[in-house]
């Protein structure tokens, strides 16, 4: 039953909001006064001079103020009660005065008392619809609080997730370095040690380029560990192009001192930010791969230039060109088909450097120049670095 | 000199010790191996060796805490770190401090033992020197006179901006020893001058090597130690 008379006061209420504020309030005033004189119209016909009008009226005066908003309604309806009360059920009937005794004090404490419970209906309104938006405001709190901690939590799962895969790298690459450095370097001791017999020497010769192969494998690794999926930031840095480039050409000819590799130079300065290391790395692989790939080894060059607001750097040789797939998975940007002979440690390299370059923001092309040879063109954004 | 030229090796791995130390043999040097940081300071104490070789990755002790007590005594010696090639800031402050020059993990033997000629080399310079400066340097074909404030290059003089002339100044007084961006940014700058950025030293740098048509795959005079500094090439 109450449950009913709850739903009932809900539906009522939502209903009621739907109407716009002032003459919802206008009709609740006007409905309830006009119940009030109905119940005091009835009643002083069983009682008579002895009526209890009054009583009546500041019920009404009470509900009004309960229902509407703002002290308006309840005050207003308070003294059109008195007045009401005054003309209609009080004699002299049908006319306003204040000439018994007592008519004024009684008119004056009704709308005292209405003016009151108004007042009081208003606060406790007012206290309830605070407790209200307090209970939703604390409870919004306590959600963005949840949400908060969870992130924060996840931050910092992160956060540490990319410090050990920090250091797991920084032990890996230290772990892989130190005995690569060990073995290549015995070997060339060994290689220049006169106790070595020719046939050994050849064996040597052997056991010193595959582990300088596996040094720029590992390289490639931990290049392509640290960039790949992205949690890592680049370690931008603003950089003369040129002098990246001749660092990776000086690296080269030092595995490869047989090979001719030329360095054109642009008359403009290059100057933009990139990881300088990995970048590096980039020039490193497209040399060697033009080395050891193209099956001319004499004709390599590589060029810098600029186009629009890209640098732009070109590994070019005359060798044989490349095959149709490993043209295909440069241009589709997949990863390179890493079996068949035909690309023998030449995916890994040119994977390695297109997911560096993409992280740069820049292009990675390859093509056959009609005339022989390939060409491979890698340009970075020069990010507003104006010179 | 009759006397061997004595290296002292701090390196904490066996195999890399054990190949350098054979290479400088071969190469007619006395190799003196520690395995550790203190080990390597009292071996510095007791046989005064003529270089250096630092690994900054020990497991006792920092690398740079051995190169501020090395720096710290009466008897200098050049020290050339080993490190690994990510780790640039370690570098630099090595340099900062005093190393003369720094090799790169992977390195090779024919390398280190280029550095380490070039850095002998230097330190005989310095003591032949005894503090007095020397008015003209003199690299290839490259002939730097500082009190005509010329440069010619195979007989031909090069014009250079003032700016461009101190860093070249700068690079042949210390010619063989790698100097970080920062210590010529205060040299030729101030203390503020590069204000955070050393764009302008790169740019001078460029222009230099324009002018004195210097390939950076080929260096001639200048080699540029990619995102460190450069050193001037003294033979």
């Amino acid at each position: 039953m109450f449950r009913y008379f709850q739903d009932l006061y809900h539906w009522v209420d939502i209903q009621g909001h739907r109407i716009p504020a002032v003459p919802r309030n206008l009709g609740i005033t006007a409905l309830f006064l006009c119940a009030a004189y109905c119940a005091s119209g009835i009643l002083i016909t069983h009682t008579g001079g002895e009526n209890n009008s009054a009583l009546v009226f500041v019920l009404a005066v009470a509900l009004i103020s309960l229902l509407t908003s703002g002290y308006f309604y309840g005050i207003a309806a308070s003294i059109i009660g008195a007045l009401c009360i005054n003309v209609y059920f009080m004699e002299p009937y049908e006319a306003f005065s204040l000439s018994r005794t007592g008519y004024p004090v009684a008119m004056l404490s009704m709308v005292a008392i209405s003016c009151v419970i108004c007042a009081l209906t208003a606060r406790v309104k007012k206290q309830a619809t605070e407790a209200v938006r307090r209970e939703k405001k604390a409870k919004a709190l306590y959600e963005q609080n949840e949400k908060l901690n969870a992130e924060k939590a996840a931050i910092q799962l992160e956060s540490e997730r990319v410090a050990i895969r920090e250091s797991i790298l920084r032990a890996v690459s230290h772990d892989l370095r130190t005995p690569l450095t060990a073995i290549s370097g015995t070997v060339s001791v060994l290689l220049e040690s006169p106790e070595v017999s020719p046939k050994n020497v050849a064996m040597l010769n052997d056991i010193k380029q595959d582990a300088d192969s596996l040094i720029i494998m590992v390289e490639n690794l931990l290049s392509v560990t640290r960039i790949q999926d992205g949690t890592m930031p680049l370690k931008k840095r603003e950089e003369m192009l040129e002098e990246v480039a001749g660092d990776a050409l000086l690296t080269t000819r030092r595995r490869f001192p047989d090979c001719r590799v030329d360095l054109e130079l642009p008359e403009d300065i290059l100057y933009l930010p990139m990881d300088s290391l990995l970048v590096r790395q980039v020039m490193i692989n497209l040399l060697e791969n033009a080395i050891r790939h193209s099956g001319d080894s004499s004709h390599i060059c590589m060029r810098l230039y600029r186009r629009e607001d890209r640098a732009v750097v070109e590994v070019r040789d005359r060798g044989r060109g490349l095959s149709p797939e490993v043209l295909q998975a440069v241009r589709s940007g997949e990863a390179m088909p890493l079996n068949g002979d035909a690309t023998r440690g030449m995916g890994i390299g040119l994977s390695v450097c297109q997911s560096i370059i993409k992280a740069h923001g820049g292009f990675f092309t390859a093509e056959n120049d009609p005339s022989g040879g390939a060409v491979f063109r890698f340009g970075l954004p020069t990010e507003g670095a104006q010179l | 000199m009759n006397e061997k030229q004595t290296i002292l090796i701090i390196e904490d791995d066996k195999a890399i010790s054990n190949f350098i130390s054979r290479a400088l043999t071969a190469s007619d040097y006395r190799a003196i191996p520690a395995g550790t940081g203190r080990e390597g300071l009292s071996l510095f104490f007791s046989h005064g060796p003529d270089l250096v070789l630092l690994d900054l990755g020990l497991p006792d002790m920092d690398g740079l805490e051995i190169l501020s007590q090395l720096r710290g005594l009466p008897r200098e010696a050049p020290v050339i770190i080993i490190s690994a090639r990510d780790r640039e800031a370690e570098k630099v402050r090595a340099l900062d401090m005093g190393a003369d020059d720094y090799v790169v993990k992977p390195f090779g033997v024919s390398e280190l033992l280029a550095r380490i000629r070039s850095a002998l080399r230097r330190a005989d310079r310095l003591k032949l020197s005894q503090g007095i400066q020397r008015t003209v340097y003199q690299i290839k074909d490259l002939t730097i006179d500082l009190s005509k404030h010329q440069v010619l290059l195979g007989g031909e003089e090069i014009h250079f901006t003032q700016n461009e002339f101190k860093i070249i100044e700068l690079l042949a007084i210390h010619a063989g020893k790698v100097l970080t961006y920062d210590f010529i940014l205060e040299h030729i700058w101030g203390p503020y001058g590069g204000s955070g950025s050393n764009q302008i030293l790169r740019v001078n740098m460029a222009n230099i090597r324009r002018k004195l048509k210097e390939n950076p795959s080929e260096p001639k005079y200048i080699h540029t130690e990619l995102g460190i500094g450069y050193r001037m090439l003294d033979d």
